[in-house]
């Protein structure tokens, strides 16, 4: 174990435990700043520098929020299990950072100064994983019991039904997500995450082929589901009867239990910049090949907002309809997807006409499949026309 | 929009569309931006507030000339405004106050004769529902609505009754706080004054000529009471 | 986990239980505080019992000691969303009993004031409507901004936002003050695009369509034999609108027309009162164009001192049918004094329309009636 190898590795983690929890306190406070935009108000404006009068555009909110959470009383329920209400927090935020792991980031440019350095970090970057995708997926279903951990140990009835709503939800929206992911995967043939960005070079990015934007999208509203998401946020509605699987966390727990849902949501909307936005890939990397982060981190930040975007618009669905959505809708659509994805691979060696006609008829099939499920599913759903009496 | 997920598109294009413009068009705002106070002031009891009549405790409140909050008695000016209190204790606000907020009580000379003015004159505003019908019922222009509304205190036993110097005002700050509504009232007292003297005077004339045919009757009847004896005497 | 007071049903030798839930006077969507008391089977309703009367300020009783003029601001503080209507219906009551005539520039702006309400509580309420459905809070701040216009000249003409104490018997209390008709113009005229960019945004919206179609179905024959009336009972499918009914102040004037639907389920209720929204901006466009220069106030009695008599008078206030019966006994403060409240009628139907629909669409039933605690209790 050398000098220079515990150096490597220092460098190479510490910066995921430091960058990453700065980039969730600036999502949280992009998120009210957004949120407020939409909604014609301006948002925390006057937690700025502490002791002064500069507000800077809030940007001290998440430290104020922080610093408050971790002075309240941490209450726990008379009779609750005391081990299993520590755990469930703990059990959310662990995956979460642990899949950070896995993302494609090159800080080898930090190395640039000492050259012996570089090899070492090439070596433990990234944790180079050849299942990196399964690894994900098998990493992020622990959050399922996490939530069920925190439901059950509530001693709350409201707790327990809601944390029973939010693994139903969970597990169901799963399938559709590791089928989407599937179809990238396929055309790779690999798992590594570095290797499906570097098969992306060249603007070949998958989200621009029709199988690939299908399963962008089956992709992304997956993911709002998994992170507990609008319009997918049942489980913490706080419009309805029950305020969820935390409503008996307080303070610092209740402060993981956010840090994990936004923690999974950046490495959601990392793997998804890595499967399908080419992870890095931009104008200039050639160049600067530092940029590559910068990049990434670019994607990561522009599917964030659009999570927020979301948020801010639509309510919320019902929780059969959630479910009717998931099996019936999302499920047929992604393992036609797959069937078409597998035959135009079979097919790309062709020629550019018969590429061509292949993504006119995916699209088509795509198109009037979802069309027909909707119509199967929700057939006299539609705007209405009223008469006026005089 | 009629494909699939069209309503839910043309729902983010509308919300883009105010995320975009609430950057470039302040008036789509719909919240005020509540700016600092001048360093070191708090809100002060209502005891001794304003330090200077009129002054507004914050700038950027949504106080216009037409908002009411709470009463105010009104004085003509001059040095000591007790000399020119509009208010002579008839206790017709106290009478017709619906939530009877008001206490008054009359001020007696040293001979017991009553003074026309109050010597207690108490609002409590944490009971005063601003409906302003004290202000309809005066018949002397006496008490207004004022439209300070920075009154919290941390007295909570009489930090929220406000007495008779606590509520006195001039007439030139209720000029500033409500142009229209005191140029208008200050329009209509001057008609009644004018009116009434118009009256006076008339009814003055109308007495002066009375007491004038008065007088000439009388002299006519003396006179031909004189001349009455005149021809009895000649007879 | 003690066990929660469940019964037990038992069907084909498998056990089943009801939960009892009350969803408790501190909620953040029950509009006021108001308890519903709901057994669910699974996630369906099954019985449910509202419960009020956390708001009871005892408005009537106090109305008995007081004179007619001190009751005013107490009506505003009925449904304390509408002022303006509450005081039109309590104001009607007593012209009746002493039979003021009321100035046409008076009556004109009584009609701006109400309809101008009618827009304020309509805009309120999609906006929470839509709330409740979970848009965590966007299109309630639309709606608000447009609402916040509103009371803004509402505060020009009669000193305060909410609490307006402007009508009286007779007439106003005062007239509106100088360029206020020019900018009441201008809230009229701008108000349509808020409701073209409001219908964009929902009116399409999938989620909405399937959240709200076909859920809280009143049908018609319990609409008339319930006592329902306002958005509520012309979304059921009866076409009856005391505007034109009654065709009380100057409404006959008005051309104006009376949206009504055929299913009664949440979406037509929500869709009905978009649709009155823009009959109201023509009535005011209408009201706006003809308002003649004149009194504010009409001869009414020094002291209101009117002979026993017993009356009822009512408006189409937004939320239904609002009236006041009063009985006069020759004294200065009334003998009794009562309140048809809209929204405790239109409550009574609660339970008929939630039974057998899940407990996040109650939540959304809830919403549609369109109730405000201050009136359902007073």
């Amino acid at each position: 174990m050398s000098f220079e190898l515990v150096v490597a590795i220092l460098i190479a983690t510490v910066p995921l435990l430091v960058i990453f929890p700065s980039l969730f306190a600036l999502t949280t406070w992009l998120e009210r700043k957004a949120l407020a935009r939409i909604q014609n108000r301006r948002g925390p404006n006057k937690v700025g520098i502490p002791c002064t009068r500069i507000g800077l555009f809030g940007l001290g909110q998440p430290a104020a929020d922080g610093i408050k959470m971790l002075f309240k009383e941490d209450i726990v329920p008379n009779g609750a299990d005391r081990l299993f209400h520590l755990l469930a927090p703990i059990l959310a935020l662990i995956p979460a950072m642990l899949v950070l792991c896995f993302l494609p980031l090159d800080f080898s440019f930090v190395a640039v100064w000492d050259e012996s350095i570089a090899k070492d970090i090439k070596a433990v970057q990234g944790f180079a994983l050849d299942g990196a995708v399964i690894f994900f997926f098998a990493i992020t279903g622990i959050n399922t019991l996490s939530v069920f951990m925190a439901g059950w140990a509530s001693r709350n009835k409201y707790s327990l039904l809601g944390g029973m709503r939010a693994i139903a939800q969970m597990i169901s929206y799963e399938i559709p997500l590791v089928l989407s992911a599937v179809v990238v995967v396929m055309m790779v043939g690999s798992l590594n995450a570095k290797e499906i960005a570097d098969a992306q070079m060249g603007w070949n990015w998958y989200v621009f082929t029709p199988w690939g934007l299908a399963a962008f999208i089956i992709f992304f509203i997956a993911a709002l589901a998994e992170t507990n998401r609008s319009p997918f946020d049942l489980p913490e509605a706080e419009s309805e009867l029950i305020a969820g699987y935390f409503t008996e966390y307080s303070g610092f727990k209740f402060a993981l239990f956010f840090l994990g849902e936004y923690i999974s949501m950046f490495a959601i909307s990392g793997l998804a910049a890595v499967l399908f936005l080419g992870g890095g890939e931009g104008p200039w990397v050639a160049v600067y090949p530092w940029l590559a982060v910068g990049w990434f981190l670019a994607k990561i930040f522009s599917l964030i907002f659009v999570m927020i975007w979301l948020r801010g618009t639509l309510p919320r669905l019902r929780v059969d309809q959630l479910m009717a959505f998931a099996w019936k809708f999302l499920l047929p659509i992604s393992i036609i997807n797959i069937l078409i994805s597998g035959i135009a691979w079979h097919l790309r060696e062709q020629g550019a006409a018969v590429t061509a006609g292949v993504w006119g008829v995916s699209l088509g099939i795509l198109y009037v499949t979802a069309v027909g499920l909707n119509k199967l599913n929700r057939a006299n759903v539609k705007p209405r026309e009223y008469k006026y009496a005089e | 929009m009629s494909f699939l997920g069209g309503g839910i598109f043309s729902g983010m294009a509308v919300t883009l569309r105010n995320f975009v413009g609430s950057y470039f068009d302040p008036d789509r705002l719909t919240t005020n931006d509540y700016s600092w106070r001048p360093e070191g002031q708090l809100p002060q009891s209502a005891g001794e507030y304003p330090r200077e009549e009129g002054e507004q405790l914050s700038d950027a409140t949504t106080v216009t000339n037409y908002s009411r909050n709470f009463p105010m008695l009104l004085h003509d000016g001059g040095d000591n405004p007790m000399d020119a209190i509009r208010c002579v204790a008839c206790q017709i606000c106290e009478r017709e106050c619906p939530p009877q907020c008001i206490y008054i009580e009359k001020d007696y000379g040293e001979d017991g004769k009553f003074i026309k003015r109050p010597a207690v004159f108490d609002i409590d505003v944490s009971v005063c529902m601003s409906c302003q019908i004290c202000v309809e019922v005066c018949p002397f222009d006496a008490i207004v609505m004022n439209s300070q509304f920075e009154l919290s205190t941390p007295n909570r036993f009489d930090g929220l009754l406000l007495r008779r110097e606590d509520l006195l005002k001039s007439n030139g700050y209720y000029h500033r706080i409500h142009p229209e509504e005191a140029a208008q009232r200050d329009q209509r007292m001057a008609e009644e004054k004018a009116a009434k003297e118009a009256k006076k005077k008339a009814a003055a004339e109308a007495a002066k000529k009375k007491a004038e045919e008065k007088a000439r009757a009388e002299a006519e009847a003396k006179a031909q009471e004189e001349t009455g004896d005149k021809e009895e005497e000649a007879q | 986990m003690v066990a929660p007071n469940y019964e037990l049903i038992e069907q084909d030798g498998l056990e089943t239980s009801l939960l009892e839930v009350s969803m408790g006077p501190h909620h953040p969507s029950t509009h006021g505080v108001f308890r519903m008391d709901v057994k669910l089977d699974g996630e369906t309703v099954v019985d449910l019992k509202p419960v009020f009367g956390y708001l009871h300020r005892n408005h009537e009783k106090l109305a008995e000691n007081m004179s007619y003029l001190a009751n005013m601001p107490f009506t505003d503080r009925l449904d304390y969303f509408n002022s303006m209507t509450n005081n039109w219906a309590y104001a009607l009551a007593a012209e009746e009993l002493v039979e003021i005539e009321v100035p046409e520039r008076a009556e004109y702006l009584r009609v701006i004031m109400a309809e101008l309400t009618r827009l304020v509580n309509h805009v309120s309420l999609v906006g929470f409507f839509v709330n409740d459905l979970g848009a965590l809070g966007t299109p309630l701040m639309y709606a608000f901004r447009e609402r916040e216009k509103i009371l803004d000249l509402f505060e020009e003409a009669s000193g305060a936002r909410m609490m307006c104490n402007y009508f009286r018997f007779g007439g106003l209390r005062c007239d509106v003050p100088a360029g206020w008709l020019d900018r009441a113009r201008e809230v009229v005229d701008q108000f349509p695009k808020f409701l073209d960019e409001y219908e964009k945004l929902l009116c399409e919206n999938e989620i909405i369509l399937s959240r709200t179609q076909g859920v809280g179905t009143l049908s018609r024959e319990l609409a008339i034999n319930a006592g329902i009336t306002g958005p509520m009972l012309r979304a059921s499918g009866v076409a009856y609108d005391l505007r034109k009914v009654d065709a009380y102040g100057i409404y006959d004037r008005f051309q104006f027309r009376v949206p009504y639907g055929e299913v009664g389920d949440c979406y037509d209720r929500f869709m009905v009162r978009m649709l009155e929204m823009r009959e109201s901006v023509q009535i005011l466009k209408q009201a706006l164009d003809g308002i003649p220069e004149g009194e504010i106030m009409g001869k009414a009695p020094r002291v209101f001192k009117p002979k026993p008599a017993e009356v009822y008078g009512r408006v189409e206030g937004p939320k239904g049918e609002l009236g006041f019966y009063l009985i006069a006994d020759g004294t200065p403060k009334p003998y009794r004094y009562r309140v048809r409240p809209p929204s405790l009628i239109n409550l009574t139907v609660l339970r008929d329309m939630c039974l057998g629909q899940k407990i996040a669409d109650a939540v959304v039933i809830l919403g549609s009636i369109d109730i405000v605690l201050g009136e359902v209790d007073r």
